[in-house]
């Protein structure tokens, strides 16, 4: 079974482009440019942390007495905190994250929100999406306003894709782009059992040519040439890869494995958002955060070590974020309530690693009692936008933010 | 074609994005909107007779799809006569439509308790797939786009059915009632923010989406049109889930909307927009890509002749479409298969022309996670439609879609009628079954390739005869021409 970019470049390449007419050298220059630009497209990945992730349990200023004197139950013992440096360490279940530290391949934005912030977890969650935080104005989201100002082709692969059983998030919502929210890669494979046509007789089918077909004809041989083929390579991949090793057996590491699977199969699919739930942890913190925060490091580093094994991972980036930090103060339930400003990660390839930004002081707070923010999160979208995703920001996110040093080039 | 300028476009090359030249730049709007008649006189035109490759566009068009007996009386009839049963929609033998409306209003009242807004949803697609009128839910579908409401914010079933009673009722009748009726339509109200609108703070979201969506479209209007508009609604609230006007909350100060000047109310807003040449020009734009072409973008002088007569038969929806079905331009090269098939004009099709019915629950998950799942558009703009239906995931998807209707299994159940599919089976003929279901479902030019193909699909000896029929089904509804709407 040739590769897709192969079978593009030779089946349609030689003797069925001949049969094409007028519009072959179009065509050929068109899935030439496709096929080489797509190997070097940079990848974003989004984890979002919903319910608001306490930010001062997972990057944790061990060394501040006000710490310890905010968090008398779930204060993580110093001791015990995987320590980054004289005064922060992170969470015991982060040991992924700390490798990746170790690795030069997690950047850790500190004290990253918005003014005026919203303790809703709704109100807050749309702010991120929309990018938006003065009015309310759902209609669509900055990863979507990113598609629709990005000239991407339509008939190829989808520009973005949520992996999850929910529909796809505000952050992908766009006026011009519909973005696909898929439970599982099942979606992707062209069914013909129970009897019916074997693929390549249904890929046979739309590869005939039309040669004086009208152009809309044309394209949707293309593309439909393009998605049976495409389904074709990425059963391929699964099924060499179905026992993939180092991926743990949660929900978010079994998604993450499906996305580097895609990337790895050449999909031109730029982005991919998941959600990780469960941060809303107002009573009996400790245990339940452990075990999300696991979940996550673990996750995220078994993805990373994949990319880096299939040497995808220069072109890979992955956002992790949660709508709102936790209150400095814990509450009498053994939790927290909801916050304000939160470290945000980023892990790839080409991150400038490390903790970026000071740790915002746990004395000088808010009116709430909560941590006052000094990063606003849409200079962490410009950043991303421009040094990643090759898209004005300006027009994205309404107005001019600075970009953060969080890529190198 | 091989001058255009590459872009970072996928593996396809897009022509909506690409529209050049213009196709229709040279084509005369006299000949465009004269009546197309094949049979005879003056503009007779021999060159593109009356056949079934027209007669199954007008029905892909008009009617979604026609059945092999529909597509039959067609050919016979004639294009005319044919137009007047679309749009007068008894295309049922068995059972008058007045009384096909009154059982489905019956089992729609009956579900409504449920307060579950995806039992309406695959209510309407049972509808789409069994209606006697089906340019009416064509109509309908084109509006509920149009006026594009999402059950995912308006929770309230009643509400989101009454919207549609609304849309149906007026889908050929005249614009102004129907704009009247959904601007005070409570699921709109919801859907807009507009529940409440004070004086002291005037919601500019109904008025900029009358303006931008509604009627006028962008460009028509200026910033300050929609800040006076917005002062003319307030006092439109809803009231115990229903419309009333609060004069308390009325600014009754005087606005300029649109150049007029007075102390207007929402419907003097109303009055004024429809008063304008760009509104009758922005719905004959949308409905001329909704029945004619979505590939080329018709010019002015095109255009102002329909938008024109719209304002002088007063907005009759009917005769527009009319216009439209019957024209030159209609039946020519410009228009046929020059639009993207939708996810429910796609499965709602397939089964009209198969005469089958398919568990309409099942159906409705489908066509959401295509992308257009009815009553749940995903913005106010409601669907672009065109080639922006079309990715390597939702071909893949239609792909699966057909399968699953063809196969039946599952939660799909689809059911055929015995004898329909007795009498495409066509014994033991494969050449001729092969040819029945290209003609059923296509009725276009297929490569010599191609037909090879499907003969040797239907002619394969593993299986059934039902069996190989399925798979003919599947390979020819799979193909890139079907697609095509």
């Amino acid at each position: 079974m040739p590769s897709r970019r192969t079978f593009l470049q030779t089946a349609l390449g030689s003797s069925t482009l001949l049969s094409m007419g007028l519009t072959a050298p179009q065509f050929l220059a068109r899935s030439a440019l496709a096929s080489s630009a797509g190997t070097g497209e940079k990848v974003l990945v989004v984890v979002q942390l919903s319910g608001g992730n306490d930010g001062l349990n997972t990057v944790i200023p061990y060394a501040d007495e006000a710490y310890a004197k905010n968090r008398i139950v779930l204060r993580i013992p110093s001791e015990q905190v995987l320590k980054i440096d004289s005064q922060l360490g992170l969470h015991p279940s982060l040991a992924g994250f700390r490798k990746l530290v170790e690795d030069q391949r997690l950047a850790i934005v500190q004290g990253v929100g918005y003014p005026n912030p919203d303790r809703s977890h709704f109100r807050s969650m749309d702010i991120w999406h929309t990018a938006k935080p003065e009015v309310e104005d759902k209609r669509d989201g900055w990863l979507g306003r990113c598609l629709d100002c990005s000239p991407h082709g339509v008939g190829g692969d989808v520009p973005a894709l949520h992996l999850g059983a929910n529909p796809s998030p505000l952050a992908l919502a766009s006026l011009k782009t519909a973005v696909p929210s898929i439970e599982s890669l099942e979606s992707f494979r062209l069914r013909t059992d129970g009897g019916s046509l074997p693929l390549p007789s249904l890929s046979r089918l739309a590869e005939a040519a039309r040669p004086d077909a009208p152009e809309l004809l044309q394209f949707m041989r293309q593309s439909t040439l393009y998605a049976y083929t495409s389904s074709q390579e990425v059963q391929e991949v699964l099924k060499q890869e179905r026992e993939a090793t180092g991926y743990p057996n949660s929900a978010l590491a079994q998604k993450l494995r499906q996305i580097a699977q895609l990337i790895d199969a050449g999909l031109k699919t730029r982005i991919y958002y998941v959600s990780h739930d469960g941060f809303d942890t107002h009573a009996n913190q400790l245990g339940g955060h452990a075990a999300l925060l696991t979940e996550l490091s673990a996750g995220v580093s078994a993805f990373v070590d994949d990319l880096a094994r299939r040497s995808q991972l220069d072109r890979v980036l992955v956002l992790c974020f949660s709508e709102f930090g936790r209150r400095v103060r814990e509450n009498a339930s053994q939790g927290t309530d909801h916050g304000t400003a939160a470290p945000v990660f980023l892990a790839g390839g080409r991150v400038q690693s490390g903790v970026i930004g000071a740790q915002p002081s746990l004395t000088d707070l808010d009116g709430e009692g909560d941590l006052k923010f000094h990063t606003d999160f849409r200079r962490l979208y410009a950043t991303l936008l421009e040094g990643w995703l090759g898209c004005p920001a300006e027009p994205v996110l309404g107005s001019r933010f600075e970009s953060l040093p969080l890529i190198k080039t | 074609m091989a001058d255009a300028a590459p872009t970072t476009a996928n593996s396809a090359t897009d022509p909506q994005q690409n529209p050049n030249p213009n196709p229709l730049a040279g084509v005369d709007p006299t000949w465009a909107w004269a009546e197309y008649r094949p049979e005879g006189g003056n503009t007779a035109d021999a060159s593109r007779p009356w056949n079934r490759e027209l007669a199954a566009h007008l029905y892909r068009r008009a009617g979604f799809a026609g059945s092999s007996g529909q597509l039959e009386e067609a050919v016979v009839a004639g294009c005319q006569a044919t137009v007047d049963r679309l749009m007068a929609g008894d295309l049922n033998h068995g059972q008058e439509t007045g009384e096909f409306y009154v059982q489905a209003a019956r089992s729609a009242e009956s579900l409504l308790g449920s307060g579950n807004p995806q039992q309406l949803a695959a209510w309407w697609l049972h509808v789409l797939i069994h209606t006697p009128h089906p340019l009416r839910e064509r109509m309908t579908l084109f509006w509920h786009g149009h006026f594009a409401t999402s059950a995912a914010k308006v929770t309230d079933v009643r509400m989101m059915y009454a919207q549609n009673v609304i849309l149906r009722n007026n889908a050929l009748g005249r614009f102004a009632p129907l704009l009247d009726q959904v601007s005070k339509d409570p699921a709109m109200l919801v859907w807009l923010d507009s529940t409440t609108n004070h004086k002291a703070h005037p919601n500019e979201n109904f008025a900029r989406e009358v303006m931008e969506l509604f009627c006028l479209g962008i460009g028509n209007y200026s910033e300050h049109d929609i800040k006076e508009a917005a002062r003319a609604f307030t006092g439109w609230e809803l009231r115990q889930s229903e419309f009333r006007f609060n004069r308390y909350q009325h600014d009754p100060g005087q606005k300029t909307v649109l150049g007029q000047t007075g102390a207007w109310t929402g419907d003097d807003v109303l009055r004024i927009l429809l008063q304008q040449p760009a509104t009758a020009r922005f719905l004959v734009r949308k409905l001329f890509r909704y029945f004619v072409s979505e590939t080329a973008d018709p010019s002015p002088a095109l255009i102002e002749p329909l938008a024109a007569g719209l304002r002088e038969n007063d907005y009759d929806l009917a005769w527009l479409v009319r216009k439209l079905l019957t024209s030159n331009l209609f039946y020519s090269r410009h228009a046929v298969r020059q639009r993207v098939k939708g996810p429910v004009e796609l499965a709602v099709g397939l089964l009209r022309s198969l005469e089958a019915s398919a568990n309409a629950y099942a159906l409705h998950d489908e066509l959401k996670k295509l992308g257009q799942g009815v009553l749940f558009p995903p913005n106010v703009k409601g669907w672009d439609g065109g080639t922006a239906w079309i990715n390597s995931s939702t071909l893949v998807g239609r792909a699966n879609l057909v399968w699953a209707i063809v196969n039946g299994e599952g939660q799909m159940r689809t059911r055929f009628a015995p004898d329909k599919l007795a009498a495409l089976e066509g014994a033991d003929q494969p050449a001729v079954v092969a040819t029945r279901v290209e003609e059923l479902l296509l009725a276009c030019p297929l490569p010599d390739q191609v037909q090879v193909q499907l003969a040797s699909i239907a002619a394969a000896d593993d299986g059934s005869p039902r069996q190989r029929l399925v798979r003919l089904v599947h390979a020819v509804a799979t193909l890139p021409e079907y697609q095509l709407g």
